[in-house]
């Protein structure tokens, strides 16, 4: 089976300005692909190559085997796209809207149409002007989907939804993939991406810096670790976790007498990687309480995306944090 | 079921309440100005008082021929108020239909679904046209009405060219906006090139016919092309019917072009 998107050395330029720098990636089809990336990234600008609303500069695309450049109107009638920054009439209602978008890229099955209206609670007899911006979201979501395509290509689809309305999303999309669809979306926020994808890109600058797995970027991802135990002194507590591969950031103390079991230990630190050789070794121990957090994937990415900008920030940030504290000092 | 020309109908049907506001201005403009013909154009205190006039303004105005019934409806509805109403609606549709609907972001959602952008221009200067025939259509129907009553000894079949070329005229600003939108993507210029054709088109007429040394202006206005001869008096020039429609024709075929070889919404 070919790629549902293949994308190879993909540039863009508007006017003396690149902003997509030669990428490549390829989804594989009935897949999840998420791209990541802050404002200003690619990510809309990747999308709208890929639907042949704008034009590469150079490179190569592929959607569902073919060129959109050239495919035409055939192509798109197998692609639901929602837009970044959806624009809707206002004088005219949701229905209006999804029966002219049906007119031009049907057949839709009407049934269908109200079912999904219905999981996402949107009145589609409603004034678009009068909607709020989770409910035209929601419209849009409905245009993309509504004709069960073989591609979905959602820029920030759950931008102003509630969370309620995201997890109908999330259903959506699994239900879509479940029927054979391709889904490519973006986000600058890794969380709403993570419960999705099955793989993740990350765009920074018009360039891709990682393409990797969910649980791939779970691993690389940092978890906060905290633990109390008793019976082993501070010292040994700390010589034991500085054995564990991927540890750092260790931070050991005697908790005082009152309120805790007499010679507590409270221990802190940072686990990357893998958790197993950490429980092995914290099996040795008598535990009281632990904590091993949630990995923090924003964090991974983030660290990500400063790699090149580092410098220009600095100083910025650096007088903007220092002007109040020594105003509160004085 | 996809319905045959989806984009027209929407087009269509999206601004009725445009192309009604027009038709009323239309009528209320030939309702006052017609049947005033008896008492103004046709008197001959109004003749004498033209001819008091400087002849330069007489002309600019085209006001050197209402003393007849054709020639007080071609310089009162046809060259003025009705030119200056129609004109604004055609680059109105003109620059919304493409530059408008991109500046507004619609467009970008109209392309990702399943319509070439060909279409897209196509289907929307039918829509333009349709609504100019419309309101030229309009037009006719009450001058013929009016004919009688305010004794304006109208031929019908020149009125019938006249508001052929009366249409073909605001066809052309119209068009002209659809093209510069379609080029830029931003409905101010589509505005300001459209108007631009209408407006030059007025002001060279005007000024052409103020003296030989200027006659050449007249060869660029479209004014000029379209009522030269006063067609509700003498007939349409069949020929500048068909320019007129043929450059219609071409600016939007450009405009098809340019909307197919560049980025939307950027």
């Amino acid at each position: 089976m070919t790629q549902a998107i293949v994308v190879e050395g993909l540039r863009k330029k508007f006017g003396q300005r690149e902003v997509l720098h030669g990428l490549d990636f390829a989804v594989e089809p009935g897949t999840v692909f998420g791209v990541i990336g802050p404002n200003g990234a690619g990510k809309t600008t990747t999308m709208r190559c890929l639907l042949d609303i704008i034009r590469p500069s150079a490179g190569s695309i592929s959607v569902l085997g073919e060129d959109p450049r050239r495919a035409g109107t055939e192509l798109r009638r197998r692609i639901g796209y929602l837009p970044g920054e959806l624009h809707l009439e206002n004088r005219t209602t949701g229905r209006r809207v999804l029966e002219h978008f049906a007119a031009i890229s049907g057949p839709v099955d009407q049934r269908h149409v109200n079912d999904l209206a219905d999981r996402l609670e949107l009145d589609l007899d409603r004034q678009t002007r009068k909607l709020s911006k989770g409910n035209k979201q929601k419209l849009g979501l409905l245009q993309a989907f509504m004709h069960k395509p073989e591609l979905l290509i959602l820029d920030e689809p759950t931008s102003g939804l509630d969370p309620l309305v995201q997890q109908v999303f999330h259903a959506m999309v699994r239900e879509a993939v479940d029927g054979g669809a391709t889904v490519f979306l973006s986000s600058h926020v890794l969380s709403e991406v993570q419960q999705a994808a099955d793989a993740v890109a990350i765009l920074r600058d018009g360039d891709i810096v990682t393409v990797s797995t969910v649980e791939a970027l779970r691993t690389a991802a940092v978890r906060q670790l905290r633990f109390n135990s008793t019976g082993t002194e501070a010292h040994d507590v700390g010589a034991l976790l500085a054995r564990v591969p991927g540890v750092a950031n260790v931070a050991v103390r005697e908790l005082p007498a009152d309120g805790h079991a007499a010679g507590t230990v409270e221990a802190t630190a940072t686990l990357s990687g893998h958790i197993q050789p950490l429980i092995q070794e914290l099996a040795r121990l008598n535990l009281t309480d632990l904590v091993l957090e949630e990995p923090d994937l924003e964090e991974a990415v983030l660290k990500l995306y400063s790699g090149g900008d580092a410098p220009s920030n600095a100083p910025h940030s650096l007088g903007a944090s220092k002007q109040p504290e020594g105003a509160h000092r004085a | 079921m996809p319905r045959p020309l989806p984009l027209f109908t929407k087009a269509l049907t999206d601004s009725w309440r445009s192309t009604l506001a027009w038709a009323l201005g239309l009528t209320a403009a030939i309702m006052l100005y017609l049947p005033l013909y008896p008492s103004i154009g046709g008197s001959s205190q109004m003749q004498q008082m033209i001819d008091a006039l400087p002849p330069g303004m007489t002309k600019a105005l085209n006001y050197d021929q209402i003393a007849t019934g054709p020639g007080y409806t071609q310089a009162t509805l046809f060259g003025l108020i009705g030119f200056l109403l129609m004109s604004m609606a055609a680059v109105g549709w003109g620059a919304a239909a493409v530059g408008g609907d991109e500046e507004s972001g619609l467009l970008e959602l109209t392309l990702a679904h399943s319509v070439t952008r060909v279409q897209v221009v196509l289907e929307r200067a039918l829509a333009i046209l349709v609504r100019t025939a419309i309101l030229a259509a309009l037009v006719f129907v009450l001058v013929l009405v009016l004919n009688g009553p305010a004794q304006l000894g109208i031929d019908v079949g020149h009125l019938f060219g006249a508001v052929l070329l009366f249409a073909a005229l605001a066809l052309l600003s119209g068009t002209a906006a659809l093209f510069a939108g379609a080029l830029t993507g931003r409905k101010v210029y589509g505005v300001a090139v459209g108007a631009a054709v209408a407006v030059l088109g007025y002001v060279f007429n005007a000024v052409g016919r103020q003296s030989t040394n200027v006659e050449w202006l007249l060869n660029l206005s479209p004014y000029h092309w379209a009522y030269g001869n006063s067609p509700v008096a003498n007939g349409a020039d069949w020929g500048a019917v068909t320019g007129l429609l043929c450059i219609s024709a071409a600016l939007i075929a450009l405009g098809a072009l340019a909307l197919q070889r560049r980025d939307v919404g950027v």
